[in-house]
Protein backbone atom coordinates (compact mmCIF):
# COMPACT_ATOMS: atom_id res chain seq x y z
CA UNK A 1 0.00 0.00 0.00
CA UNK A 2 1.49 3.45 -0.81
CA UNK A 3 -1.02 5.88 0.76
CA UNK A 4 -0.92 10.28 -0.06
CA UNK A 5 1.30 10.97 2.65
CA UNK A 6 1.53 14.73 2.16
CA UNK A 7 0.65 18.11 0.00
CA UNK A 8 2.18 20.83 -0.75
CA UNK A 9 0.85 23.95 -2.60
CA UNK A 10 2.03 27.51 -3.58
CA UNK A 11 -0.36 29.99 -5.04
CA UNK A 12 -3.17 27.45 -5.59
CA UNK A 13 -6.29 28.64 -5.98
CA UNK A 14 -6.92 29.59 -1.84
CA UNK A 15 -3.44 28.72 -0.86
CA UNK A 16 -0.68 31.02 -0.83
CA UNK A 17 1.68 28.10 0.80
CA UNK A 18 0.05 24.94 2.25
CA UNK A 19 1.90 22.21 3.60
CA UNK A 20 -0.19 19.06 5.51
CA UNK A 21 0.67 15.73 6.12
CA UNK A 22 -1.85 13.16 5.59
CA UNK A 23 -3.01 9.72 7.62
CA UNK A 24 -3.04 6.71 5.96
CA UNK A 25 -6.51 6.29 7.21
CA UNK A 26 -9.38 8.50 7.58
CA UNK A 27 -8.39 12.74 6.41
CA UNK A 28 -11.17 15.38 7.48
CA UNK A 29 -11.01 18.47 6.58
CA UNK A 30 -13.41 20.98 7.55
CA UNK A 31 -13.17 25.02 7.19
CA UNK A 32 -15.61 27.53 6.46
CA UNK A 33 -16.96 28.22 2.35
CA UNK A 34 -14.21 29.44 -0.01
CA UNK A 35 -11.46 27.61 2.09
CA UNK A 36 -10.63 24.80 -0.50
CA UNK A 37 -11.63 22.16 1.13
CA UNK A 38 -12.87 20.55 -2.02
CA UNK A 39 -9.60 21.85 -4.31
CA UNK A 40 -7.78 19.80 -1.70
CA UNK A 41 -9.86 16.69 -2.51
CA UNK A 42 -9.43 17.22 -6.66
CA UNK A 43 -5.68 17.63 -6.97
CA UNK A 44 -5.49 14.74 -4.33
CA UNK A 45 -7.73 13.00 -6.65
CA UNK A 46 -6.14 14.18 -9.78
CA UNK A 47 -2.78 12.76 -8.39
CA UNK A 48 -4.52 9.37 -7.93
CA UNK A 49 -6.16 9.29 -10.64
CA UNK A 50 -3.15 9.54 -13.51
CA UNK A 51 -2.14 6.04 -11.93
CA UNK A 52 -4.52 3.88 -13.63
CA UNK A 53 -6.71 3.37 -16.85
CA UNK A 54 -7.44 5.97 -19.33
CA UNK A 55 -6.13 8.70 -16.82
CA UNK A 56 -2.85 7.05 -17.09
CA UNK A 57 -2.16 9.16 -20.55
CA UNK A 58 -3.84 12.24 -19.71
CA UNK A 59 -1.04 12.58 -17.18
CA UNK A 60 -1.47 15.00 -14.16
CA UNK A 61 -2.00 18.36 -15.41
CA UNK A 62 -4.64 17.24 -17.83
CA UNK A 63 -6.63 15.39 -15.03
CA UNK A 64 -5.96 18.59 -13.28
CA UNK A 65 -7.49 21.08 -15.79
CA UNK A 66 -10.15 18.38 -16.60
CA UNK A 67 -11.31 17.61 -12.53
CA UNK A 68 -11.70 21.71 -11.89
CA UNK A 69 -12.98 22.58 -15.37
CA UNK A 70 -11.36 25.96 -15.11
CA UNK A 71 -13.22 28.51 -17.93
CA UNK A 72 -12.03 27.87 -21.48
CA UNK A 73 -10.02 25.06 -19.82
CA UNK A 74 -6.83 27.54 -19.08
CA UNK A 75 -4.74 25.85 -16.20
CA UNK A 76 -3.31 29.20 -15.27
CA UNK A 77 -7.06 29.98 -13.70
CA UNK A 78 -6.23 27.99 -10.92
CA UNK A 79 -2.95 30.08 -9.97
CA UNK A 80 -3.74 32.15 -6.92
CA UNK A 81 -5.33 35.42 -7.82
CA UNK A 82 -2.83 38.57 -6.69
CA UNK A 83 -1.93 41.07 -8.69
CA UNK A 84 1.50 40.72 -11.10
CA UNK A 85 2.63 37.10 -12.25
CA UNK A 86 2.50 34.13 -9.74
CA UNK A 87 4.20 30.69 -10.03
CA UNK A 88 2.03 27.93 -9.01
CA UNK A 89 3.60 24.82 -7.38
CA UNK A 90 1.35 21.44 -6.60
CA UNK A 91 3.33 18.86 -4.82
CA UNK A 92 1.96 15.59 -3.69
CA UNK A 93 4.13 12.57 -1.77
CA UNK A 94 3.10 9.21 -1.33
CA UNK A 95 4.44 6.65 1.06
CA UNK A 96 7.69 5.10 -0.19
CA UNK A 97 9.56 8.50 -0.99
CA UNK A 98 7.45 9.23 -4.43
CA UNK A 99 6.24 12.51 -5.46
CA UNK A 100 4.37 14.34 -8.39
CA UNK A 101 4.96 17.53 -9.10
CA UNK A 102 3.28 20.41 -11.04
CA UNK A 103 4.29 23.91 -12.33
CA UNK A 104 2.88 26.77 -13.76
CA UNK A 105 1.74 30.03 -14.10
CA UNK A 106 -1.34 31.63 -14.15
CA UNK A 107 -0.11 32.58 -17.69
CA UNK A 108 0.00 29.28 -18.47
CA UNK A 109 -3.09 28.31 -21.15
CA UNK A 110 -2.67 24.73 -21.79
CA UNK A 111 -1.49 21.35 -19.90
CA UNK A 112 1.61 20.93 -22.37
CA UNK A 113 2.45 24.80 -20.52
CA UNK A 114 2.28 22.89 -17.14
CA UNK A 115 6.25 21.22 -15.68
CA UNK A 116 5.27 17.91 -14.29
CA UNK A 117 7.92 16.18 -12.53
CA UNK A 118 8.13 12.68 -10.88
CA UNK A 119 5.47 11.11 -12.81
CA UNK A 120 7.42 8.10 -14.37
CA UNK A 121 8.27 6.80 -10.52
CA UNK A 122 4.63 8.15 -9.48
CA UNK A 123 2.60 5.69 -12.02
CA UNK A 124 4.39 3.01 -11.52
CA UNK A 125 2.77 1.65 -8.62
CA UNK A 126 -1.39 1.92 -9.23
CA UNK A 127 -3.01 4.06 -6.39
CA UNK A 128 -6.95 3.11 -7.52
CA UNK A 129 -9.04 6.13 -6.00
CA UNK A 130 -13.03 7.50 -6.59
CA UNK A 131 -14.19 10.96 -5.84
CA UNK A 132 -18.03 11.04 -5.07
CA UNK A 133 -18.77 14.55 -5.65
CA UNK A 134 -21.43 16.71 -3.59
CA UNK A 135 -24.12 16.07 -6.33
CA UNK A 136 -25.73 13.04 -7.04
CA UNK A 137 -24.98 11.96 -10.13
CA UNK A 138 -26.21 7.93 -10.80
CA UNK A 139 -29.62 8.99 -11.11
CA UNK A 140 -28.79 11.41 -14.22
CA UNK A 141 -26.15 8.41 -15.53
CA UNK A 142 -28.13 7.36 -18.52
CA UNK A 143 -26.71 9.35 -21.82
CA UNK A 144 -24.24 11.09 -19.36
CA UNK A 145 -21.00 9.94 -20.66
CA UNK A 146 -21.94 9.91 -24.09
CA UNK A 147 -23.03 13.68 -23.73
CA UNK A 148 -19.60 14.09 -21.68
CA UNK A 149 -17.57 12.38 -23.73
CA UNK A 150 -18.33 14.26 -27.16
CA UNK A 151 -18.06 17.52 -25.13
CA UNK A 152 -21.62 18.91 -25.43
CA UNK A 153 -21.65 19.45 -21.18
CA UNK A 154 -18.43 21.39 -19.76
CA UNK A 155 -18.74 18.98 -16.53
CA UNK A 156 -16.33 18.70 -14.13
CA UNK A 157 -14.47 15.33 -14.71
CA UNK A 158 -14.99 13.74 -10.92
CA UNK A 159 -18.75 13.30 -12.08
CA UNK A 160 -18.14 11.40 -15.55
CA UNK A 161 -15.42 9.42 -13.26
CA UNK A 162 -17.69 8.33 -10.27
CA UNK A 163 -20.31 7.08 -13.04
CA UNK A 164 -17.80 5.23 -14.76
CA UNK A 165 -16.28 3.84 -11.38
CA UNK A 166 -20.19 3.24 -10.61
CA UNK A 167 -20.75 1.19 -13.87
CA UNK A 168 -17.80 -1.38 -13.48
CA UNK A 169 -18.90 -4.66 -13.37
CA UNK A 170 -19.05 -6.90 -9.82
CA UNK A 171 -14.99 -8.22 -9.42
CA UNK A 172 -15.06 -11.41 -9.83
CA UNK A 173 -13.86 -14.17 -6.79
CA UNK A 174 -15.20 -14.91 -3.49
CA UNK A 175 -16.07 -11.42 -1.45
CA UNK A 176 -13.74 -11.63 1.74
CA UNK A 177 -15.43 -11.05 5.17
CA UNK A 178 -14.80 -7.33 5.61
CA UNK A 179 -16.17 -6.42 1.96
CA UNK A 180 -19.32 -8.85 3.03
CA UNK A 181 -19.88 -7.16 6.38
CA UNK A 182 -19.40 -3.60 5.23
CA UNK A 183 -21.90 -4.51 2.31
CA UNK A 184 -24.86 -6.61 4.30
CA UNK A 185 -24.52 -3.31 6.57
CA UNK A 186 -25.49 -1.10 3.54
CA UNK A 187 -28.05 -3.26 2.42
CA UNK A 188 -29.53 -2.70 5.70
CA UNK A 189 -29.82 0.77 5.26
CA UNK A 190 -30.59 1.48 1.51
CA UNK A 191 -33.29 -1.71 2.19
CA UNK A 192 -32.14 -3.80 -0.87
CA UNK A 193 -29.16 -4.46 -3.49
CA UNK A 194 -28.51 -2.23 -6.94
CA UNK A 195 -28.04 -3.36 -10.31
CA UNK A 196 -27.45 -1.60 -13.65
CA UNK A 197 -29.22 -2.58 -16.80
CA UNK A 198 -27.11 -0.17 -19.38
CA UNK A 199 -26.65 2.81 -17.69
CA UNK A 200 -30.16 2.94 -15.58
CA UNK A 201 -29.30 1.96 -12.04
CA UNK A 202 -32.04 0.19 -9.67
CA UNK A 203 -32.16 -0.47 -6.31
CA UNK A 204 -33.39 -4.64 -6.12
CA UNK A 205 -35.42 -5.86 -3.32
CA UNK A 206 -38.71 -7.25 -2.74
CA UNK A 207 -40.56 -4.67 -3.80
CA UNK A 208 -38.67 -5.21 -7.74
CA UNK A 209 -36.40 -2.88 -9.00
CA UNK A 210 -36.75 0.61 -8.01
CA UNK A 211 -35.14 3.26 -10.20
CA UNK A 212 -32.88 5.73 -8.80
CA UNK A 213 -34.74 8.60 -9.54
CA UNK A 214 -37.81 7.08 -7.01
CA UNK A 215 -35.25 7.22 -4.46
CA UNK A 216 -34.15 10.08 -1.70
CA UNK A 217 -30.78 11.23 -2.60
CA UNK A 218 -29.07 10.37 0.44
CA UNK A 219 -29.96 6.85 -0.26
CA UNK A 220 -28.21 7.20 -3.84
CA UNK A 221 -25.08 7.93 -2.05
CA UNK A 222 -24.67 5.03 0.23
CA UNK A 223 -25.93 2.79 -2.29
CA UNK A 224 -23.03 4.08 -4.70
CA UNK A 225 -20.66 3.19 -1.77
CA UNK A 226 -22.30 -0.24 -1.89
CA UNK A 227 -21.26 -0.28 -5.76
CA UNK A 228 -17.67 0.83 -5.19
CA UNK A 229 -17.26 -1.82 -2.58
CA UNK A 230 -18.98 -4.47 -4.45
CA UNK A 231 -17.05 -3.94 -7.76
CA UNK A 232 -13.65 -3.65 -5.79
CA UNK A 233 -13.08 -0.35 -6.59
CA UNK A 234 -12.89 0.16 -2.75
CA UNK A 235 -10.58 -2.44 -1.74
CA UNK A 236 -7.41 -2.34 0.56
CA UNK A 237 -4.36 0.02 -0.82
CA UNK A 238 -7.21 2.31 -2.58
CA UNK A 239 -8.33 5.93 -1.53
CA UNK A 240 -11.69 7.30 -1.17
CA UNK A 241 -12.86 11.17 -1.74
CA UNK A 242 -15.87 12.10 -0.11
CA UNK A 243 -16.85 15.59 -0.56
CA UNK A 244 -19.34 16.33 1.88
CA UNK A 245 -21.28 13.00 3.04
CA UNK A 246 -23.87 14.57 4.79
CA UNK A 247 -25.29 16.35 1.92
CA UNK A 248 -29.25 14.98 1.91
CA UNK A 249 -28.99 12.71 4.38
CA UNK A 250 -30.65 12.79 7.66
CA UNK A 251 -28.73 13.25 10.14
CA UNK A 252 -30.15 9.71 11.53
CA UNK A 253 -28.06 7.99 8.90
CA UNK A 254 -25.08 9.97 9.72
CA UNK A 255 -23.65 7.61 12.27
CA UNK A 256 -24.09 4.66 10.16
CA UNK A 257 -21.73 6.53 7.25
CA UNK A 258 -18.96 7.09 9.95
CA UNK A 259 -19.06 3.66 10.99
CA UNK A 260 -18.72 2.52 6.98
CA UNK A 261 -16.03 5.04 6.58
CA UNK A 262 -14.33 3.90 9.69
CA UNK A 263 -14.73 0.44 8.23
CA UNK A 264 -13.51 1.23 5.19
CA UNK A 265 -10.22 3.02 6.87
CA UNK A 266 -9.94 -0.29 8.99
CA UNK A 267 -9.72 -2.56 5.66
CA UNK A 268 -6.75 -0.39 4.32
CA UNK A 269 -8.19 2.24 2.45
CA UNK A 270 -7.12 5.46 2.82
CA UNK A 271 -10.09 8.04 3.45
CA UNK A 272 -10.51 12.14 2.14
CA UNK A 273 -13.74 13.91 3.23
CA UNK A 274 -14.88 17.49 3.76
CA UNK A 275 -17.56 18.17 5.91
CA UNK A 276 -19.93 21.57 7.32
CA UNK A 277 -21.73 18.63 9.65
CA UNK A 278 -21.18 18.91 13.92
CA UNK A 279 -23.58 15.54 13.60
CA UNK A 280 -20.41 14.12 10.98
CA UNK A 281 -17.57 14.91 13.46
CA UNK A 282 -18.75 14.34 16.57
CA UNK A 283 -19.99 10.90 15.42
CA UNK A 284 -16.27 10.18 14.52
CA UNK A 285 -15.39 11.35 18.05
CA UNK A 286 -17.57 9.01 19.62
CA UNK A 287 -17.27 6.18 17.10
CA UNK A 288 -13.50 5.72 16.32
CA UNK A 289 -11.91 3.21 18.78
CA UNK A 290 -7.74 4.00 19.29
CA UNK A 291 -6.89 1.98 16.72
CA UNK A 292 -8.28 3.97 13.78
CA UNK A 293 -6.14 6.13 12.35
CA UNK A 294 -8.25 9.68 12.26
CA UNK A 295 -6.75 13.52 11.23
CA UNK A 296 -8.68 16.50 11.29
CA UNK A 297 -7.03 19.41 8.93
CA UNK A 298 -8.92 22.79 9.76
CA UNK A 299 -8.40 25.35 6.97
CA UNK A 300 -8.94 29.06 7.87
CA UNK A 301 -8.30 32.40 5.97
CA UNK A 302 -5.00 34.02 7.73
CA UNK A 303 -3.37 36.69 6.64
CA UNK A 304 -3.66 38.20 3.32
CA UNK A 305 -7.04 36.28 3.27
CA UNK A 306 -4.70 33.14 2.39
CA UNK A 307 -6.02 29.91 3.74
CA UNK A 308 -3.93 27.80 6.05
CA UNK A 309 -4.09 24.62 7.97
CA UNK A 310 -3.70 23.39 11.49
CA UNK A 311 -3.79 19.36 11.28
CA UNK A 312 -4.97 17.23 14.67
CA UNK A 313 -5.91 13.96 15.31
CA UNK A 314 -7.69 14.83 18.84
CA UNK A 315 -11.80 15.81 17.81
CA UNK A 316 -11.40 18.42 20.77
CA UNK A 317 -7.75 19.64 19.53
CA UNK A 318 -9.54 21.12 16.06
CA UNK A 319 -8.62 24.71 15.91
CA UNK A 320 -10.05 27.11 14.63
CA UNK A 321 -13.31 24.48 14.61
CA UNK A 322 -15.89 26.39 12.31
CA UNK A 323 -18.76 23.92 13.01
CA UNK A 324 -18.51 24.17 16.93
CA UNK A 325 -17.95 27.60 16.85
CA UNK A 326 -21.49 27.85 15.08
CA UNK A 327 -22.96 25.76 17.83
CA UNK A 328 -21.37 28.04 20.35
CA UNK A 329 -22.88 31.11 19.14
CA UNK A 330 -25.81 29.74 19.14
CA UNK A 331 -25.84 28.11 22.54
CA UNK A 332 -24.76 31.42 23.92
CA UNK A 333 -27.56 33.73 22.34
CA UNK A 334 -30.24 31.19 23.53
CA UNK A 335 -28.39 31.65 26.94
CA UNK A 336 -28.53 35.24 26.72
CA UNK A 337 -32.01 36.28 25.83
CA UNK A 338 -32.95 34.79 29.21
CA UNK A 339 -29.85 36.89 30.85
CA UNK A 340 -31.40 39.89 30.65
CA UNK A 341 -32.26 41.85 33.06
CA UNK A 342 -29.79 40.70 36.16
CA UNK A 343 -28.22 42.63 38.37
CA UNK A 344 -24.73 43.67 37.77
CA UNK B 1 -22.11 38.94 49.84
CA UNK B 2 -23.67 35.35 49.64
CA UNK B 3 -22.23 32.54 48.38
CA UNK B 4 -23.56 29.03 48.13
CA UNK B 5 -21.77 25.42 48.09
CA UNK B 6 -22.62 22.11 47.11
CA UNK B 7 -19.64 19.99 47.38
CA UNK B 8 -16.79 20.99 45.26
CA UNK B 9 -18.41 24.18 43.44
CA UNK B 10 -19.57 27.55 44.55
CA UNK B 11 -21.49 30.52 43.56
CA UNK B 12 -21.29 33.75 44.62
CA UNK B 13 -24.11 35.71 44.52
CA UNK B 14 -24.18 40.03 43.98
CA UNK B 15 -24.73 41.57 47.48
CA UNK B 16 -27.93 41.95 48.24
CA UNK B 17 -28.76 38.97 46.77
CA UNK B 18 -30.80 36.01 49.54
CA UNK B 19 -30.30 32.13 48.97
CA UNK B 20 -31.67 29.31 50.40
CA UNK B 21 -30.43 25.91 50.80
CA UNK B 22 -33.61 23.61 49.35
CA UNK B 23 -32.41 19.91 49.04
CA UNK B 24 -32.51 19.12 52.32
CA UNK B 25 -35.21 17.12 53.66
CA UNK B 26 -34.80 18.35 57.33
CA UNK B 27 -35.56 21.96 55.63
CA UNK B 28 -38.15 21.02 53.29
CA UNK B 29 -39.20 17.74 55.30
CA UNK B 30 -40.86 16.18 52.11
CA UNK B 31 -37.90 13.71 51.42
CA UNK B 32 -40.34 10.64 51.30
CA UNK B 33 -42.14 12.58 48.32
CA UNK B 34 -40.37 14.99 46.59
CA UNK B 35 -36.83 15.80 44.50
CA UNK B 36 -35.60 19.31 44.94
CA UNK B 37 -33.04 21.60 43.72
CA UNK B 38 -30.10 22.63 45.65
CA UNK B 39 -31.24 26.21 46.20
CA UNK B 40 -33.27 28.82 45.09
CA UNK B 41 -32.03 32.11 44.96
CA UNK B 42 -34.54 35.84 45.06
CA UNK B 43 -33.93 38.09 42.36
CA UNK B 44 -35.53 41.15 42.11
CA UNK B 45 -37.23 40.37 38.95
CA UNK B 46 -37.05 36.64 39.12
CA UNK B 47 -36.76 33.92 41.43
CA UNK B 48 -34.43 31.50 40.38
CA UNK B 49 -33.81 27.34 41.21
CA UNK B 50 -29.99 26.51 40.61
CA UNK B 51 -29.20 23.10 40.94
CA UNK B 52 -25.71 21.55 40.45
CA UNK B 53 -24.36 18.72 39.27
CA UNK B 54 -20.25 17.28 39.48
CA UNK B 55 -19.68 14.28 37.54
CA UNK B 56 -15.89 15.83 37.71
CA UNK B 57 -16.13 15.93 41.60
CA UNK B 58 -12.55 14.32 42.60
CA UNK B 59 -13.87 13.19 45.78
CA UNK B 60 -16.47 10.84 44.56
CA UNK B 61 -16.06 7.59 42.97
CA UNK B 62 -14.45 7.90 39.17
CA UNK B 63 -16.86 5.42 37.88
CA UNK B 64 -19.64 7.62 39.20
CA UNK B 65 -18.62 10.50 37.33
CA UNK B 66 -18.53 8.44 33.57
CA UNK B 67 -22.05 7.07 34.47
CA UNK B 68 -23.14 10.99 34.99
CA UNK B 69 -21.93 11.94 32.16
CA UNK B 70 -23.22 8.82 29.88
CA UNK B 71 -26.61 10.00 31.56
CA UNK B 72 -26.09 13.54 30.02
CA UNK B 73 -25.13 12.85 26.44
CA UNK B 74 -28.01 10.09 26.83
CA UNK B 75 -30.56 12.48 27.83
CA UNK B 76 -31.15 10.67 30.92
CA UNK B 77 -30.60 13.77 32.95
CA UNK B 78 -33.70 15.80 31.52
CA UNK B 79 -36.23 13.45 33.59
CA UNK B 80 -34.00 13.80 36.34
CA UNK B 81 -33.85 17.40 36.23
CA UNK B 82 -37.11 17.62 34.93
CA UNK B 83 -38.72 16.21 38.39
CA UNK B 84 -36.85 18.53 40.60
CA UNK B 85 -37.91 21.16 38.83
CA UNK B 86 -41.69 20.55 39.23
CA UNK B 87 -41.58 19.21 43.06
CA UNK B 88 -39.70 22.30 43.86
CA UNK B 89 -42.40 24.52 41.96
CA UNK B 90 -45.23 22.62 43.39
CA UNK B 91 -43.63 22.98 47.19
CA UNK B 92 -42.95 26.97 46.24
CA UNK B 93 -46.36 26.94 44.97
CA UNK B 94 -48.34 25.29 47.86
CA UNK B 95 -46.17 27.57 50.24
CA UNK B 96 -47.76 30.60 48.25
CA UNK B 97 -44.22 31.79 47.28
CA UNK B 98 -44.74 31.78 43.46
CA UNK B 99 -44.89 35.36 43.01
CA UNK B 100 -42.54 36.21 39.99
CA UNK B 101 -41.12 34.24 36.87
CA UNK B 102 -39.07 31.55 37.45
CA UNK B 103 -35.75 30.74 35.79
CA UNK B 104 -33.96 27.19 36.00
CA UNK B 105 -30.45 27.19 35.86
CA UNK B 106 -28.55 23.88 35.94
CA UNK B 107 -24.46 24.46 36.50
CA UNK B 108 -22.62 20.87 35.37
CA UNK B 109 -19.19 20.38 36.47
CA UNK B 110 -17.80 18.92 33.46
CA UNK B 111 -15.16 21.13 31.12
CA UNK B 112 -15.45 18.51 27.99
CA UNK B 113 -19.01 19.37 27.34
CA UNK B 114 -19.11 20.92 24.26
CA UNK B 115 -21.66 23.98 23.49
CA UNK B 116 -23.63 21.62 21.40
CA UNK B 117 -24.15 19.35 23.94
CA UNK B 118 -24.89 21.86 26.28
CA UNK B 119 -27.66 23.92 23.83
CA UNK B 120 -29.35 20.09 23.39
CA UNK B 121 -29.75 19.83 26.49
CA UNK B 122 -31.12 23.51 27.50
CA UNK B 123 -33.63 22.71 24.96
CA UNK B 124 -34.70 19.54 25.75
CA UNK B 125 -35.01 20.89 29.94
CA UNK B 126 -37.52 23.49 28.17
CA UNK B 127 -39.34 20.76 26.63
CA UNK B 128 -39.48 18.17 29.04
CA UNK B 129 -40.73 20.97 31.92
CA UNK B 130 -42.88 22.24 29.91
CA UNK B 131 -42.48 26.15 29.49
CA UNK B 132 -44.96 25.91 27.04
CA UNK B 133 -48.15 24.13 27.09
CA UNK B 134 -50.22 21.98 24.78
CA UNK B 135 -49.93 22.48 21.14
CA UNK B 136 -46.54 24.98 22.00
CA UNK B 137 -48.60 27.55 23.20
CA UNK B 138 -47.80 29.76 25.92
CA UNK B 139 -49.46 28.68 29.54
CA UNK B 140 -52.05 31.12 31.03
CA UNK B 141 -49.36 31.10 34.40
CA UNK B 142 -45.95 30.30 33.25
CA UNK B 143 -43.99 27.01 34.85
CA UNK B 144 -40.72 28.65 33.91
CA UNK B 145 -39.42 31.89 32.31
CA UNK B 146 -36.12 30.61 31.31
CA UNK B 147 -33.27 27.63 31.68
CA UNK B 148 -30.05 27.04 31.03
CA UNK B 149 -27.89 24.15 31.48
CA UNK B 150 -24.00 25.55 31.50
CA UNK B 151 -20.79 24.21 32.56
CA UNK B 152 -18.07 26.47 34.56
CA UNK B 153 -17.18 28.15 31.39
CA UNK B 154 -20.33 29.09 29.96
CA UNK B 155 -21.97 29.77 33.37
CA UNK B 156 -19.08 32.60 33.46
CA UNK B 157 -19.32 34.09 30.05
CA UNK B 158 -22.61 34.39 30.76
CA UNK B 159 -23.01 35.26 33.88
CA UNK B 160 -20.12 37.18 35.50
CA UNK B 161 -22.03 38.86 38.18
CA UNK B 162 -22.38 35.47 39.50
CA UNK B 163 -19.06 33.63 39.28
CA UNK B 164 -18.68 30.38 40.01
CA UNK B 165 -15.33 27.91 40.26
CA UNK B 166 -14.25 24.93 41.25
CA UNK B 167 -13.07 25.06 45.38
CA UNK B 168 -10.37 22.65 44.39
CA UNK B 169 -8.73 24.10 41.28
Amino acid sequence: MRSITRIQLENFTSFAKLDVEFSPGVNVFIGANGTGKTHLLKVLYAACAVTTGEDKSKGFAQKIRNVFNPYEGRIGRLARRVSGSVTTRITVHRQGGAKLSAKFSNHSNRPEDVVVTGAIGWVKEALESAYIPVKEMLAHAPGFLATASRREIAFEEVYVDIIKHALLPKLLGPTDVGRKRLLMALEQVIEGKVIAKQEHFFLKNRQGDLEFTLLAEGIRKLALIWLLIQNGTLLAGSVLFWDEPEANLNPTLMGRVVEVILELQRMGIQVFLSTHNYVLLKEFDLRHTPQDKLRYVSLFRSDKDAVSAHTTDDYISIEPNAIASTFEGLYDRELSRGFAGLPK
Amino acid sequence: MTVIVERDLQITLPAGVTARRFDDGILHGLSHCMKAVDFIVDLPDRVVFIEFKDPQDASAPEQRGRDYLAKFSSGAIDEQLKTKFRDTFLYEWASGRVNQPIDYWVLIGADMLSPAELLTRTEALKRHVPAQGPLGRPWKNKLVRHCAVMNLASWNRQLPQFPAKRLSA
